[in-house]
């Protein structure tokens, strides 16, 4: 198993900018979608990542690479995803939830398509600290206790949150499919 | 602490459909790529001037802007004595409402939502006055926007403003690589075909090895 080892640790050549490019580039998808899931528009989506980046690589010195990449950055587009919502502050929560997706039909990708706009949507509803929880844990995966030592609340806090947040997502659901039917 | 209850088979069955996350666009990739490329030409100016400095110079300016601080916050307390003193009752401070607690932080506090112990050091403020040099880069991101919208929605004309006001403000920016490859789309879409090529040209001369290449040689083609 050395070889993997001596694998694993790669050569210094590689100097931290670099190395701070790849893991945006390798994640890039991951940061889009998460500031998509924590509301921001598609227009500014391009930009809001780009300045994920900035950060990251303001702090990557600070990074441990034994841990966990992408709560990291989920750390570092929530603190800029909530910065930009308080200058726009165009959060407008429990109404109709408009579907961008055309009729159902059978095709799978069609579905996939139309639950992804469907979660966006609903996601939308719900007030960002409490959807960062439920994004964290219910989408990515992240243990309850991670989530709050990355957002630096309280465990028990973001218990509370997660619970809230899932009533929130399961009644905006709902009202969605109402309307539409 | 009871865990939460689990989601409804319906809620959970499209948050499954959800959780893989898709892929964007090539061409974004590219471009997100080739503007974070850019922003690492350029170091931080604001901080390393400042730690630059001979240790007597920075104890001098240390001790003078403590001096000044002092005055100004002795100043502000006779102010407001002053006022207490003159005005004969006081309205009782509001209270604010008990909510999350990130929701009742003030907006100029980022650190309410610090990323733990993660990051050993804090991070810095997202909308706190930040290094000349990220302002700057947002400034080009916002111009630069104007444009790609522009171009997005077939006005190539209306695109062409704001590339220009880039090209006066920031010549050699860090998103001039972008900059130029939306000129050349611009042009193009334009149907000013030469004026087109020889952007290209120039571009591909002056980022040989750019990402962007392969979207600059697509050129549209002239509206209508």
């Amino acid at each position: 198993m050395s070889h993997l080892r001596l694998l694993q640790s790669p050569p210094s050549r590689v100097t931290p900018d670099e190395a701070c490019l790849e893991a945006f580039q390798a994640e890039f998808d991951y940061i889009h979608r998460t500031l998509r899931r924590l509301g921001t528009s598609p227009s500014e989506t391009d930009d809001l990542a780009q300045e994920v980046f900035l950060v990251l690589h303001k702090c990557w010195s600070a990074y441990d690479p034994g841990r966990p990449l992408r709560p990291y950055l989920f750390g570092i587009a929530f603190r800029i995803a909530a910065a930009h919502h308080r200058k726009r502050k165009r959060e407008v929560p429990f109404e109709i939830i408009e579907v961008s997706a055309t009729d159902p039909g059978p095709d799978e990708a069609l579905q996939t398509k139309q639950a992804r706009a469907l979660v966006l949507a609903a996601l939308e509803h719900i007030p960002l600290p409490r959807r960062a929880v439920l994004v964290m844990h219910d989408l990515d995966g992240v243990p309850v206790e991670d989530v709050a030592s990355v957002l630096g609340i309280p465990r028990f806090t973001a218990y509370s949150r997660l619970r809230k947040a899932r009533r929130e997502l399961e009644s905006a659901v709902r009202r969605s499919t109402k309307a539409r039917t | 602490m009871s865990a939460p209850s689990p989601l409804a088979p319906e809620v959970s069955a499209l948050l499954e459909r959800e959780r893989d996350i898709p892929a964007v666009s090539p061409w974004q990739r590219s471009r997100a790529v080739a503007r974070a490329r850019a922003s690492l030409a350029t170091p931080y100016v604001a901080t390393t001037a400042a730690s630059g400095a001979a240790p007597r110079t920075r104890w001098a300016a240390a001790a003078a802007a403590a001096l000044v601080v002092s005055a100004a916050v002795g100043a502000a307390a006779y102010e407001l004595h002053v006022r207490k003193a003159s005005r004969p009752e006081t309205r009782p401070e509001v209270v604010a409402p008990v909510g999350d607690v990130v929701a009742r932080a003030p907006a100029a506090e980022p650190s309410a939502v610090a990323v733990g112990e993660m990051v050993p050091r804090p991070m810095p403020a997202v909308d706190a006055p930040m290094s000349s040099r990220a302002e700057a880069v947002r400034a080009e991101l916002r111009l630069l926007r104007r444009a790609r919208v522009a171009v997005a929605r077939g006005d190539f004309a209306a695109a062409l403003s704001p590339i220009a006001e880039h090209a006066r403000r920031f010549k050699n920016g860090r998103l001039a690589e972008e900059r130029e490859a939306l000129r050349v789309k611009a042009l193009a879409g334009l149907g000013r075909m030469e004026e087109a090529r020889h952007a290209a040209v120039a571009f591909r001369a002056r980022f040989p090895r750019s990402v962007l290449l392969p979207a600059v040689s697509k050129m549209p083609a002239p509206a209508p």
